[in-house]
């Protein structure tokens, strides 16, 4: 017998660890991913898990000191771990303290496009009774001054605002002079149809944003978006040009929305989009509201078709980057802000609680209050669930402390549905109570059947697959988390 | 088509097996029974089914029943914060009232 133990006996024994709160998910047939509270996330070996949560996981595994230092579990050496965790958290949600940030002043619903897949449901722009008035913009512009959110941002919607540029200029005049030491943005969300000198002379004065739509190359945004003349892109480029000429090459965005004849046309869409000098694009989906449901463009294509235009259109931007192009998705980057960074960029779709109503809320052209952009798109079909009060006729605490808003905040928060509540992309999803309750009448959904879980799903398993195998896809989506 | 899949109660949670289920309702429905001991699933895949065979649903199912079961462990030893988080995400805008 040797006077020597062997050198198994001088391994340490399995610890005394603590676990943290964390949960796990399946990435593919031999992974999980698996994600702390402040929403960190590791791919651990299926077999790691089992052995995580038994206690057994030795202390000289090499997963065990990354582990610790991730916050998925304790021990005595790590005294201060459960302080720093709550620090991320309370990072995480500072966001929601500030209440709402986002003001939607839809100034009219007047709109010159006839799109087929419109969401909002526009009227012809003779018709002057779907303006808003000046007295409810002045009610409105109060309730959004009594945010106790620091910066506000106001966001001029339409229809097509620059029908109703005499409202903005209004609205934007009389923030500047009411809104006491708060920070307060301006967009306007236009088509750039109707754009002027002389407005684009008060906008720069007033440092107002743009955001338009571009859908694309000249024939499909054509079609896409049909006006008198056939020129909206003409019309869209141009106003770009000009906008950028008056106020600055940062100064305007453009938004796509995704319809059937898109689906094989990712690569001409994102080359239109650096063709105009654009640094990023947001590949999106039609959502269910609105004339989209009504001449049925929302149903001519599934989430999994959809998913392949996304993932063909990711791995275009990716080969872009790889070419020395700088080029972002701004989808993935909100997303990868929130799996790489303690930060939450405040994406309504991708909040929970639900960011309706305390992240954004609307004002429609009649004085209604709505709680999310979606919401007023479901009125104008006919289903007036999440209209909350009216400007002029309700205050402030009837507003937000409506049922009509605190119940789907309540019942739809992520952390205590069915299967959210166990899903390790939780902190990286939303509620959206207004896209089940337009589908399925239901805040929650059955999440199994829900589009909107699988969509998001496949694209969290999806970023997280392409980092977890390419030390330079990891890099470039560390930048875009970092720039979001 | 049906299949039953049995559980012993002594290894397994029911709540892990409710949840397991739930998980696949998009692909069966499910019928839970306690007998002797042991927890049974009636699995009625209908005459719907796309995709992958039933076995594989089958063999998809018994580990999401593994899965559960960890996930109610962790769950145990650890807290929610759901309480806490809503109350911050309030904490500023003076509709709380003072208790």
């Amino acid at each position: 017998m040797s006077e020597f133990h062997q050198i198994a006996s001088y391994k340490p024994r399995s610890p005394n660890y603590r676990l943290l709160p964390f949960r796990f998910t399946e990435l593919n047939d031999h992974d999980y991913v698996a994600t702390n509270l402040a929403g960190e996330y590791l791919v651990l070996a299926k077999d790691v898990v089992p052995k995580l949560i038994n206690h057994q996981l030795p202390t000289d595994d090499p997963l065990y000191t990354e582990l610790r230092a991730r916050h998925f579990l304790t021990d005595h050496t790590t005294a201060i771990a459960s302080d720093l965790l709550a620090i991320k958290v309370r990072t995480r949600y500072e966001r929601l303290a500030n209440f709402t940030s986002l003001h939607m002043f839809v100034v009219t619903l007047r709109c010159e496009h006839s799109c087929q897949y419109c969401q909002v449901s526009r009227q012809s722009d003779n018709k002057l009774q779907f303006d808003m008035s000046l007295a409810d913009a002045d009610a409105a512009l109060g309730l959004a001054l009594r945010s106790p959110s620091p910066y506000i941002k106001i966001e001029f919607q339409g229809g097509e605002p620059l029908l109703n540029t005499d409202l903005i200029r209004h609205i934007v005049t009389e923030a500047e002079r009411r809104k006491a030491d708060k920070e307060i943005e301006f967009v306007i969300a236009t088509n750039l149809a109707l754009i002027n000198p002389e407005f684009l002379a008060f906008c720069s004065e007033h440092d107002i944003k743009i955001s338009t739509s571009l859908d694309g190359p000249r024939d499909l945004h054509n079609r896409n978006r049909p006006r008198p003349g056939n020129d909206s892109y003409e019309k869209t480029i141009n106003g770009i040009r000009v906008v950028r000429a008056a106020l600055g090459r940062n100064k305007v965005s453009a938004l796509m929305t995704t319809t059937e004849a898109s689906l094989s046309r990712v690569k001409d869409i994102v080359d239109e989009y650096l063709a105009q000098e654009f640094s990023g694009i947001f590949l999106r989906p039609l959502s269910p509201y609105g004339f989209a449901i009504r001449t049925k463009s929302y149903m001519k294509y599934n989430t999994e078709r959809w998913l392949d235009f996304y993932k063909q259109g990711l791995e275009c931007i990716i080969a872009l980057n790889k070419q020395g192009i700088g080029f972002r998705e701004f989808y993935a980057s909100t997303i990868l802000a929130k799996m790489l960074t303690s930060g939450d960029p405040g994406y309504v779709d991708l909040m929970s609680p639900s960011g309706i109503g305390i992240a954004a809320v609307v004002y429609n052209y009649d004085g209604y209050v709505y709680a999310s952009d979606e919401s007023r798109m479901l009125a104008e079909m006919g289903d007036q669930h999440f209209r909350l009060g009216h400007v002029r006729e309700n205050s402030y605490d009837d507003i937000f402390l409506s049922p009509k808003l605190l119940k789907p905040i309540e019942d739809s928060f992520a952390y205590s549905n069915p299967m959210c509540h166990d899903c390790a992309f939780e902190p990286y999803c939303g509620a959206d109570p207004v896209f089940h309750w337009a589908l399925n009448k239901d805040y929650i959904g059955r999440k199994p059947e829900s589009e909107f879980c699988r969509r998001n799903m496949a694209i969290f398993q999806h970023l997280i697959g392409l980092m977890h195998g390419d030390g330079f896809i990891r890099q470039l989506f560390l930048k875009w988390a970092n720039r979001c | 088509m049906k299949v039953d899949v049995t559980f012993d109660s002594a290894a397994f949670s029911v709540d892990a097996v409710k949840m397991a289920c739930y998980r696949f309702l998009d692909r069966f429905t499910s019928d839970i029974e306690l007998r002797e001991g042991r927890i049974v699933c009636h699995l009625d895949f209908g005459d719907k089914l796309a995709g992958p065979s039933p076995d594989a649903h089958v063999e998809s199912f018994k580990k999401e029943v593994l899965d559960q079961d960890l996930r109610l462990k962790l769950k145990a030893e650890t807290e929610p914060i759901r309480n806490l988080i809503l109350a911050h995400a309030f904490s500023k805008t003076g509709l709380i009232a003072d208790e």
